[in-house]
């Protein structure tokens, strides 16, 4: 008996007839090669009445790691039954295909691997799944972001996703790189769709304008959409682009002819701009837009026409999921997912992390485009190691602080990170953080500049090759020249100006992506180093 | 005959009646509008005394902030039943946004125990950060109500920024080396004054020659439209043809005054190309050639490509097969047609091995060199196009 009080033949009775209806009310694909029709992780529908396993944690995660986060980051899914479909929503990964940051990737939100095991999650508790994508997999340009758009668009392929659109970042790449990384593979058609964007041309057909997917015995159509203002960004002459209305006009009149039970439109507009396209296509039930806050909301707004709008937050820290249950009183639900530590990490998706942090090696800094610039004061840099000839107090407080190894906790990683110029920019001395690329005389590896390694004296005090080689004797130099070159370093944060000059070089590694916690005076005491007044006389 | 056992009667008719309603139910959910629904949580209902909280509000707009600025929100928490309301705080979304309750002497700042009939404080600080934009945070508090275990309280807004680029970042992608361009980034700004423009410079000295930047005030109806803005200023950005192919890096600096000075740097970024391309699943860029990788003789295969062509010299793009290596590869050029605005022609190419071909091994190796497909374009400046073919055809 369990807990209803059924015995074992009256619930597996139960369930093969509630499964043979499912089976019988379950809609065949039409056939139609424009809607491109595709089977999405649909089982059978089961009891909507059954209680089932909660997809609530990746698979081996355990109670306690769970019950942190549940604590930290709110309940899932708490007191749902089994849905007859579930429509999950993840957009504006923002290329942060993985968490990045200075309090630990658990404690951070976000990335593939996470995304996979919610989703498998999903799956494995039988609900059946529709996944679409909004777009915006990546932010910037250059090879890096071309070969992490082609990572991601493997990555969305093997979680099945139905649907996937395009943000401004994305269509910023090349054409060529593009059309590459959105092709089908094998006998499964491209995820990738717009109504209104073409690869070469709408024409050239290269992604089809909607896409139908069943779920559960429900039919969903699917639209994607890139917002006018949003494509006035876009500078890229292989594109097309038509107005996002005159797109949705085109594909609305096919998903008419489906039948379906659902539309959902993926505008990638301000929320201001897709308000405007659901107004004017009210058979949108739901309405997924980027440009929101940080954080989606608890709950899902309803528009004045009554369908739900869906933000997703930024950085691909969330997903939402959207449920239908055979109920009149309450037929669907909502539920935000914060994609924290509680979901684990998925081999699959690790392994492709590991590919991508591979090709960055092997194509190193050269092949990745990326030629040193020059620092804006001219000057090279000597290394943390020279400092500590004169500045020895100042150097014993850094290699006591995690700004001394910040270079190994990017080889630590698995896979490591030490050859990703977006991680390498804020753990060695001489790059531009914000830019991700070197200045002239930065770290260059650590076969050629094993002395820039790590979070290092200059990148506050600025480059210090001339000062080090003035104070070691090695050049000659006026009292002047070398007070000039020793005034050039100095930092102070004993006026406002010279605080704020330090505050804004902490931003540029402890910013509101990477340290969101960041505040000077709570961190200043922990690198703090006054100069000892033995150290000043010496100086004079 | 054997009767069959009564419970298994009984089971399979409830679970008969249970699979009929539901199925009813869920045909009559689909037929019916899904957007009726509502969200509101539904609790058992407790028997004895118990807390009933009450919240007049959950959800603040506080309208616009500056960034670092802070601001606050007290939210009434009521217990309406008979039996004394626990409080626990619980996550906030962030450390941007900070929960307390009231302060009671002795007492925390993380619990509270709220006697029927009372009330309390929750306290939601919150400080704009970052670019300026949509604000959102919030805070959660566990009750032990059962009818509603936990709130959520919203705080949301508008960061407004000192200013904000628009675009933040000029990206030209494929820009053609024989074309000028053009562009335009408006700055908004959030001070008491019009911004005064001191100076555009540009970083990289390199290829400096090859920009002139202009700047002009944006009228008020320009700016209208930004929430906050009380000004602003577009930089206009040309760019002149001969800029070296390549990676295309520079950086716009702009300082002005508000009265207090502003920097910002807009990178300029993107690559410079000649003027033909080409596109296709099977092209790999990296590689510069086309990958056909392993093919069946008796099956053989077909591949499509675009040969894309930009530049004043696109539109004599007009490709002719010269040769083919090896040379029962069969390549068909197709007509061209302009990609949106007509400054990109694409071209398609259809590249076929016929079945029934011969074996061959061009995998691209020092012992098996690549095949080649040889165009003769039509372009004044690259009149031939050869690509490399990595293919392998088996018997």
């Amino acid at each position: 008996m369990n807990r209803l009080g059924f015995s074992p033949p009256v619930v597996a009775a139960c369930a093969l007839l509630w499964c043979s209806m499912g089976r019988l009310g379950t809609a065949e694909t039409p056939a139609s090669a424009e809607s491109t029709a595709v089977a999405a992780q649909s089982p059978s529908v089961a009891s909507p009445a059954t209680v089932t396993n909660t997809p609530d944690r990746g698979a081996g995660v355990d109670d306690s790691l769970v019950k942190t986060f549940r604590d930290r980051n709110g309940g899932l899914f708490e007191g749902w039954s089994k849905p007859q479909a579930v429509v999950v929503v993840t957009g504006e990964l923002d290329g942060y295909i993985e968490p990045c940051g200075c309090t630990g990737k658990e404690n951070q939100k976000g990335g593939l691997s996470r995304r996979r095991n919610f989703l498998r999650a999903m799956t494995a508790a039988d609900w059946p799944l529709v996944t679409v994508d909004l777009g915006g997999q990546v932010k910037r340009f250059g090879r890096q972001s071309e070969i992490k758009f082609q990572s991601i668009a493997d990555g969305l392929r093997t979680m099945g996703y139905a649907a996937v659109g395009f943000g401004p970042g994305d269509l910023r790449l090349p054409a060529e790189e593009l059309v590459a990384a959105v092709a089908p593979v094998g006998d499964r058609p491209t995820p990738f769709v717009s109504a209104n964007v073409g690869l070469l041309g709408l024409d050239a057909n290269i992604t089809p304008r909607f896409r139908i997917v069943e779920a559960g015995g429900m039919r969903f159509g699917i639209v994607s959409v890139l917002g006018d203002a949003e494509a006035k960004q876009v500078r890229n002459d292989a594109i097309e682009i038509v107005p996002a209305a005159q797109g949705i006009e085109a594909a609305a009149a096919e998903l008419k002819k489906a039948d379906c039970a659902h539309q959902i439109l993926l505008s990638w507009a301000s929320p201001e701009e897709t308000k405007s396209l659901a107004a004017r296509f009210p058979q949108f039930d739901i309405v997924a837009t980027a440009g929101g806050a940080d954080e989606p909301p608890a709950e899902l707004p309803t528009l004045p026409g009554g369908a739900r709008l869906v933000e997703l937050g930024h950085k691909g820290m969330f997903a939402v999921a959207i449920a239908f249950f055979p109920d009149s009183q309450k037929p669907f639900r909502s539920q935000r997912v914060p994609l924290d530590a509680r979901w684990g990490e998925a081999e699959d998706m690790i392994s492709l992390l590991a590919t991508y942090q591979s090709q960055l090696e092997s194509l190193g800094l050269t092949g990745l485009g990326l030629a040193a610039v020059r620092h804006p004061t001219g000057r090279r840099f000597a290394g943390s190691a020279s400092c500590a000839d004169c500045h020895q107090h100042a150097f014993d407080v850094w290699k006591d602080t995690p700004h001394a190894t910040a270079l190994a906790t990017l080889e630590e990683q698995k896979p490591r990170r030490d050859g990703d110029p977006e991680c390498l920019s804020c753990h060695v001395v001489g790059w531009a953080p914000q830019r991700y690329e070197p200045f002239e005389g930065g770290f260059a590896g650590m076969k050629a500049t094993p002395h820039l390694a790590h979070q290092g004296c200059e990148n506050c005090h600025g480059p210090a090759a001339a000062h080090a080689a003035v104070e070691r004797g090695d050049v000659r130099a006026s009292v002047t020249e070398r007070d000039r070159l020793r005034g050039e370093l100095a930092l102070s944060i004993d006026t406002p100006e010279g605080k704020q000059k330090a505050t804004n070089n902490c931003l540029e590694c402890h910013d509101l992506d990477n340290s969101p916690q960041f505040d000077f005076d709570t961190y200043w005491p922990q690198v703090e180093h006054p100069t000892p007044p033995s150290e000043a006389e010496k100086a004079k | 005959m054997r009767l069959p056992n009564a419970w298994v009667v009984a089971g399979v008719a409830a679970c008969l009646g249970v699979a009929v309603g539901g199925g009813i139910a869920m045909l009559e959910a689909a037929s019916r509008p899904w957007r009726a629904g509502d969200f509101s949580p539904s609790g058992a209902r407790p028997s004895g005394p118990s807390p009933i909280v009450e919240v007049p509000e959950t959800q603040f707009a506080f309208g616009t902030v500056g960034v670092d600025a802070k601001g606050s929100h007290e939210f009434l928490i009521r217990n309406m039943g008979d039996a004394p309301l626990e409080l626990t705080r619980g996550a906030t979304s962030c450390t941007c946004t900070v929960s307390d309750f009231e302060q009671a002497e002795g007492g925390s700042n993380h619990a509270k125990v709220v006697p029927p009939g009372g009330t309390t404080k929750l306290k939601v600080e919150w400080r704009g950060k970052g670019d300026g934009g949509p604000f959102r945070q919030q805070a959660s508090v566990s009750t032990n109500d059962p009818r509603r275990p936990q709130i959520v309280f919203v705080v949301e807004g508008t960061v407004i920024p000192i200013s904000r680029a628009v675009p933040k970042t000029i990206t030209l992608s494929k820009l053609s080396a024989g074309t000028s361009e053009q562009a335009t980034v408006r700055v908004f700004t959030f001070g008491r004054e019009p911004p005064m423009v001191d100076s555009l410079t540009l970083d990289n000295e390199k290829t400096a020659q090859f920009y002139s930047l202009a700047s002009a005030p944006l009228e008020p109806t320009e700016f209208a439209a930004e929430t906050g803005a009380t000004g602003g200023f577009e930089i206009s950005v040309d760019i002149r043809p001969g800029l070296p192919i390549g990676p295309l890096r520079q950086t716009i600096k702009a300082v002005f005054r508000l009265p207090e000075e502003v920097t910002i740097e807009i990178p300029v970024e993107g690559s410079v190309s000649g003027d033909l391309a080409l596109v296709g699943q099977a092209w790999d860029s990296s590689r510069e050639s086309l990958m056909l990788g392993t093919v069946s003789s008796r099956t053989g295969s077909q591949t499509n490509l675009f040969l894309t062509a930009k530049g004043p010299h696109r539109a004599e793009v007009k490709p002719v097969v010269r040769n083919v290596v090896p040379d029962f590869l069969e390549v068909v050029v197709g007509e061209g047609r302009p990609v949106g605005n007509g400054n990109v022609i694409r071209i398609p190419l259809s590249i076929t091995i016929p079945p029934g071909s011969g074996t061959a091994n061009h995998i691209c190796s020092p012992q098996a060199p690549a095949g080649r497909i040889v165009l003769d374009t039509g372009h004044p400046d690259s009149p031939t196009l050869t690509i490399p073919v990595c293919v392998t055809i088996i018997p």
